[in-house]
């Protein structure tokens, strides 16, 4: 009876576990969309809107690529503007690799959201879908990456904060 | 070409000795304000990017997909859970540093490549295949790991070193500043002090040079200074002349006429009660200046002067006319000023001569009309 009990807990588990497992592989395997979060409110952009919406090019030295690149992107401030109304302070950022991290000083247009890197759309191996970097990074050293500790990459949302 | 004024050498000194101090500030300030972002920038190993290694994290993705494989290759949401560990170990594995620097990157990014395609493609890896793929990544990672770390030590080492020399350059610098602007002050104060010294000995000289040096009382330019001190006040001069003092001095010789000279300056000054100041104009002729506003105090100090002369009975044994020094005195009132001195003294003088013209041993008080400094108008 005990043993019974157990083999019916343990199946339970591992359907549980199992459903649970596909679920969050289902979502987190198919990065394709960009959650934008103020206070309660959340709502998703899709990612090929916004690769669609791209029309920054350029071409700059990648330090973590540590070659030159040609990228494809949106000015992020107009992004911010078109989205949230304004530019918020601060934002807080999540990364699909769970990295965290909140920063501020965004009204800049120095700032690009990175869709493509040489004409094709960034993946999650691309440190992608969406990559912030800095078109233009002055005299900064691209040898040492720690100059380049605020760019964010794999973004999957973006939390305006208060 | 004339020389700099003393102020502007005085200036120059003191400012340069705050742009020393202003300077040290502005170092000491730049340095702990500026410096330690960089030092952030360096050392800081979490709340940013490449806080932690990239390896690190990588490795971690990789043991995870790992982890999930051997649990259960078979099962499609493993597999699906695994190639998504694999796609973001990647995504932190190819990075152009590493495939630089560690020639174990680019084959070992191969194998996932290939692991990953597999697992796209729905097929399950073997035990034996999963150790080809992600072991040999996974010791690659911790190589780079281990060169990473080492690298950084290097790094530290060298930011140390050259942080240390830095120090020393800004220390010595400081240094330097500090004894600059400390010598800049030491020049402008001993330029201060210098200057100070060179006022008081001009104001020195300058007093002694308006003094009698037989008397001790003040001279011709004294009067004319203190004219302008009392400008516009109602004074009254005196000039006081001892009569027949050259037979004085021919009787009795001159160091005794200079004897009587300085007693006859303190009996004036004694008579007059301390409230005149006393001139000696020349040879045997004293002047004094008091505040007066009437005639009739002026007459009275005169008076009062040749009763106390009468009283004190100097002996002058070449006297005409009488066994003591006596003395004739004019007296005017005026508006101190430059015109008002001129007719004063003028009244005055005249006055005197009248005394002098008839017979000495008296004193006048004149009566200034109808000038432009006339006191009584």
């Amino acid at each position: 009876m005990l043993s019974s009990c157990h083999g019916g807990f343990r199946l339970f588990v591992g359907l549980c576990a199992g459903a649970t497992l596909m679920l969050s592989a289902a979502a987190l395997a198919s990065p394709d969309h960009l959650v934008l979060k103020q206070g309660e409110q959340a709502r998703s952009l899709a990612i090929d809107d916004l690769r669609e919406r791209a029309d920054q090019h350029f071409r700059f030295f990648d330090p973590y690529e540590a070659e030159e690149v040609e990228v494809r992107g949106l000015v992020f401030r107009e992004l911010l503007e078109a989205e949230y109304g304004e530019v918020p302070q601060r934002l807080t950022f999540t990364a699909w690799d769970d990295y965290e991290v909140t920063l501020g000083g965004w009204d800049d247009p120095n700032w690009i959201l990175v869709t493509h890197q040489n004409g094709e759309a960034l993946g999650l191996r691309d440190r992608g879908p969406l990559r912030l970097v800095e078109r233009d990074y002055g005299d900064r050293d691209p040898e040492n990456l720690r100059n380049f500790n605020d760019w964010v990459w794999m973004i999957r949302s973006i939390e305006a904060v208060p | 070409m004339k020389p700099a004024p003393a102020w502007r050498r005085h200036v120059g000194w003191l400012w340069l000795s705050l742009m020393s101090f202003t300077a040290l500030i502005l170092l000491i300030t730049y340095e702990t304000r500026w410096v330690h972002p960089e030092i952030h920038a360096y050392f800081s190993q979490s709340g940013n990017l490449t806080g932690q290694q990239l390896a690190t994290r990588s490795r971690g993705y990789l043991q995870e997909s790992l982890g999930l494989l051997l649990e259960g290759a078979d099962e499609p949401a493993h597999r699906e859970r695994a190639l998504f560990q694999l796609e973001l170990a990647y995504s932190l594995f190819d990075i152009g540093l590493y495939r630089r620097e560690y020639a174990c990157t680019e084959p070992n990014l191969a194998r996932l490549d290939r692991l990953g395609q597999r697992l796209q493609a729905g097929e399950a890896p073997t035990p034996t295949e999963l150790n080809r793929s992600l072991l040999a990544p996974i010791g690659c990672l911790t190589e780079i790991e281990m060169g990473q770390l080492d690298r950084r030590g290097l790094a530290t080492n060298q930011f140390v070193e050259e942080t240390r020399r830095h120090q020393t350059l800004v220390l010595l610098g400081s240094l330097l500043i500090y004894v600059l602007g400390i010598v800049f002050w030491w020049m402008h104060e001993r330029q201060r002090r210098s200057a100070e010294r060179a006022t008081r000995e001009s104001l020195k000289w300058m007093s002694r040079a308006m003094l009698d040096p037989l008397t001790g009382v003040g001279n011709r330019s004294a009067l004319n200074e203190e004219i302008v001190q009392r400008e516009g006040r109602p004074v009254g001069l005196l000039l006081i002349d001892i009569d027949f003092f050259k037979q004085y001095n021919d009787a009795l010789g001159h160091p005794d006429g200079d004897r009587l000279l300085r007693r006859l300056a303190m009996l004036i000054d004694e008579s007059l009660a301390g409230q005149a100041r006393l001139y000696r104009m020349g040879g045997d002729e004293f002047a004094a200046l008091l505040d007066c506003h009437e005639d009739a105090t002026l007459a009275g100090d005169c008076q009062r002067l040749t009763e106390q002369l009468r009283a004190a009975s100097l002996d002058h044994p070449a006297h005409p006319h009488s066994d003591h020094v006596t003395l004739s005195i004019g007296a005017a009132r005026f508006i101190a000023g430059e015109a008002g001195l001129a007719l004063g003294y003028a009244a005055a003088d005249q006055a005197l001569y009248r005394v002098k013209g008839e017979g000495r041993d008296g004193w006048e008080v004149a009566r200034v009309e109808a000038a432009a400094g006339n006191a009584g108008a």
